[in-house]
């Protein structure tokens, strides 16, 4: 047994603790797992437990996908394991004596499974450990809170809600935040006792629609961050009985977004750091490989239907793959004048992301833009809104145009490697399928209640 | 030879099947000639989503898109769950009478030349067992007569067993593997490996792709 293995069985004992709730993180961002007696849990230690590999074998609808089969699998139906990492074992809050510990997804041999977004965003830390790289990481985390209880806001169909603040969108607004107070102090207390650095919180623009800005880390430790999170804020709204969501367009008028901020150093020395501007080689082709494979990564970023309904011009969200020098209008905006602070913002992922996919996008973008020497190409220098549709760089705006973009991407393919692509442009396909023939419109200009009852509670 | 049907770009799902069904008419020199010298505008709708396709026929090129045409010459409202069918209900058909040529040419070309079970099981074995993941051999029996069709290598790794018309349904892209059997229209003797990638082909090979 490792020294953090017994450091956590004293832990168990010493908090009395009696489950441990396990989670793991599909391909779809959602959180599955078990509850586990405390005596359960620590025999599986190091290798994990067993868990039935359908649960990363269905759509969001609960139906199995049953038009293809994965190397990984067993020819029928068979176990994975579900490894913890043992770094994130944390006490909650709000449960008596239990724990709570992310997972890995891994084949009973023990080696990463390609649906594992976690092992994905790890393996492309690593990858830019080898080469002298040190990723952090930050996102901002939007939702949007409604007053209705979960099963009034399903008898509404989500539509009509009332949004926790007041009626007016304007964003930054302490009178709206006053109304999000009692939600958000139990949101915070939980999150600051599992370990989630807030770094600060505001009303964004949206009515009821809430930010939490968190503290940069280790890229996969900032992906864990968003996981907990939302999944904090969906436990407090069940508590307070009230509805949160995370869609990237629940309603015709605004979105949620998830906008992600990375740092690179070299030898502690920041890698975009410009304090005249002017990037260096290694920056400008990193930040080329990220913009060239954008419309390819938006297959990540805006992973379900309803996510390409944020993308339209002048609502704050990107539509060229554009980049600009601190240019919120453009899909990267790149902060480099401080040493301290020196990044690159993303800004294409919705709220219905899985955030290890939307980081291990950049990521594979940078590292691809390193390996082919990739060309920066001038900043937008205009608002990346409204543009024509030709003779600019517009990014997908389907899912099935995103998935094609991606799956004709040979740099961005190799970089997050072809098992995962495969599977995932397979499921992209799925979605579209069951879009348009389990009662989606085809038609439909605004958010339909096919995507309302699909994502609404659980993206 | 290059086909006439063309598709919007992005197709919608219903837009990939219609224009699968209207190709199927090309390898048919008489309805190919019908399928050229058609001209109208048809809009066909599922009686039970919001599915809706419009075809135009333009003399020479069909084009295939997604929602109604406000000004299509004939409506078709068809039950897309129970076209595949024996006796499929008739679908509700508006504008028919004012367009008499186009109602009969379009009746004949949504319903193109299919092959009995054993000759469209071929023609999907050959476009299925090429594809990674499949199969080495497929063995169909027919629960009507108890006749038998053998693909691939033998003893074939996976089996499906239905009545001549489920058969012949599934193997010209008239329904889907998966859903036949979690109906029970349809039977399968193997593993689900290869139950979910032949679904996988049928949906392909319904939509054409």
């Amino acid at each position: 047994m490792s020294s953090l293995t017994d450091e956590i069985g004293e832990r168990i004992h010493r908090d009395g603790i009696r489950w441990v709730r396990t989670d793991a993180v599909t391909l779809d961002g959602l959180v599955i797992g078990k509850h586990l007696s405390a005596t359960k849990f620590l025999g599986s230690l190091p290798t994990g437990h067993a868990i039935s590999e359908i649960a990363h074998g269905m759509d969001l609808g609960g139906t199995p996908y049953l038009a293809w089969w994965n190397d990984w699998r067993p020819d029928a139906l068979g176990d994975i394991v579900m490894r913890p990492d043992l770094d994130t074992f944390a006490v909650l809050p709000d449960r008596p004596n239990t724990a709570t510990v992310l997972c890995d997804n891994v084949e009973l041999s023990g080696d990463p499974l390609p649906l594992c977004s976690r092992s994905l965003l790890r393996r492309l830390v690593d990858e830019l450990a080898g080469r002298g790289l040190r990723a952090r990481a930050a996102f901002e985390v939007e939702a949007m809170v409604f007053a209705e209880s979960p099963s009034a806001a399903r008898r509404l169909g989500w539509r009509g809600l009332t949004p926790m603040s007041l009626p007016a969108a304007l964003g930054y607004l302490h009178q709206n935040t006053r109304h999000q107070y009692r939600y958000l102090d139990e949101v915070l207390r939980r999150l600051e006792a599992i370990g989630v650095p807030i770094e600060g919180f505001h009303d964004e623009a949206a009515p009821g629609q809430i930010e939490l800005n968190l503290d940069p880390a280790d890229p996969v430790a900032a992906a864990d961050h968003v996981v907990r999170i939302k999944q904090t804020m969906r436990d407090v709204a069940a508590d307070q009985g009230c509805v949160v969501t995370f869609m990237a367009k629940p309603s015709a008028e605004y979105g949620n977004g998830l906008h992600v901020h990375h740092s690179l150093t070299r030898d502690g020395s920041a890698v975009f750091h410009a304090v005249d501007g002017i990037l260096g080689d290694e920056a400008r082709r990193w930040l080329g490989g990220v913009v060239a494979t954008l419309p390819a990564a938006t297959s990540l970023h805006c992973p379900n239907i309803n996510s390409f309904r944020r993308m339209v011009g002048f609502s704050a969200a990107p539509t060229v793959a554009s980049w600009g020098h601190d240019d919120k209008s453009a899909a990267v905006r790149v902060l480099s004048r401080s040493a301290l602070a020196a990044r690159i913002e993303c800004r294409v992922a919705g709220g219905d992301a899985n955030p290890y996919l939307v980081l291990a996008a950049v990521l594979a973008g940078g590292l691809a833009g390193l390996d082919h020497h990739i060309d920066l190409p001038p900043p937008i220098g205009v608002a990346s809104w409204g543009l024509p549709p030709t003779g600019w760089p517009h990014l997908p705006t389907t899912i099935t145009s995103a998935a094609e973009a991606l799956e004709a991407d040979g740099r961005l393919r190799a970089a997050l490697g072809e098992p995962f692509v495969e599977q995932w442009i397979k499921t992209r396909r799925w979605e579209w399928l069951m879009y348009h023939t389990t009662g989606g419109d085809a038609s439909a200009v605004a958010t339909t209640g096919w995507e309302l009852t699909r994502y609404f509670e659980v993206v | 030879m290059e086909s006439i049907v063309d598709v919007e770009h992005d197709p919608v799902p219903l837009v990939l099947i219609m224009a699968n069904v209207l190709r199927r008419n090309e390898s048919d020199p008489k309805r190919a000639r019908l399928l050229a010298h058609t001209a109208g505008r048809v809009v066909f709708r599922s009686a039970s989503d919001p599915q809706v396709v419009t075809i135009e026929f333009r003399r020479g090129r069909v084009m295939v898109t997604r929602g109604a045409a406000p000004d299509a010459d004939m409506t078709i409202v068809a039950d897309l769950a129970t076209m595949s069918e024996e006796k499929p209900p008739k679908p509700a058909v508006s504008g028919a009478l004012s367009h008499l040529r186009l109602a009969l040419a379009v009746s004949k070309l949504l319903d193109p030349p299919v092959g009995d079970w054993q000759q469209e099981a071929e023609r999907f074995w050959a476009y299925a067992s090429p594809r990674p993941g499949c199969p080495s051999g497929l063995k169909v029996t027919c629960l009507d007569d108890g006749r038998v069709a053998e693909f691939g290598v033998r003893p074939a790794e996976y089996e499906i067993h239905g009545t001549a018309h489920r058969l012949r349904s599934v193997f010209s892209g008239g329904s889907v593997l998966g859903e036949d059997l979690l109906a029970g229209k349809l039977y399968a003797v193997g593993m689900l490996r290869h139950t979910a990638e032949l679904t996988g082909c049928s949906l392909d090979w319904m939509m054409g792709r």
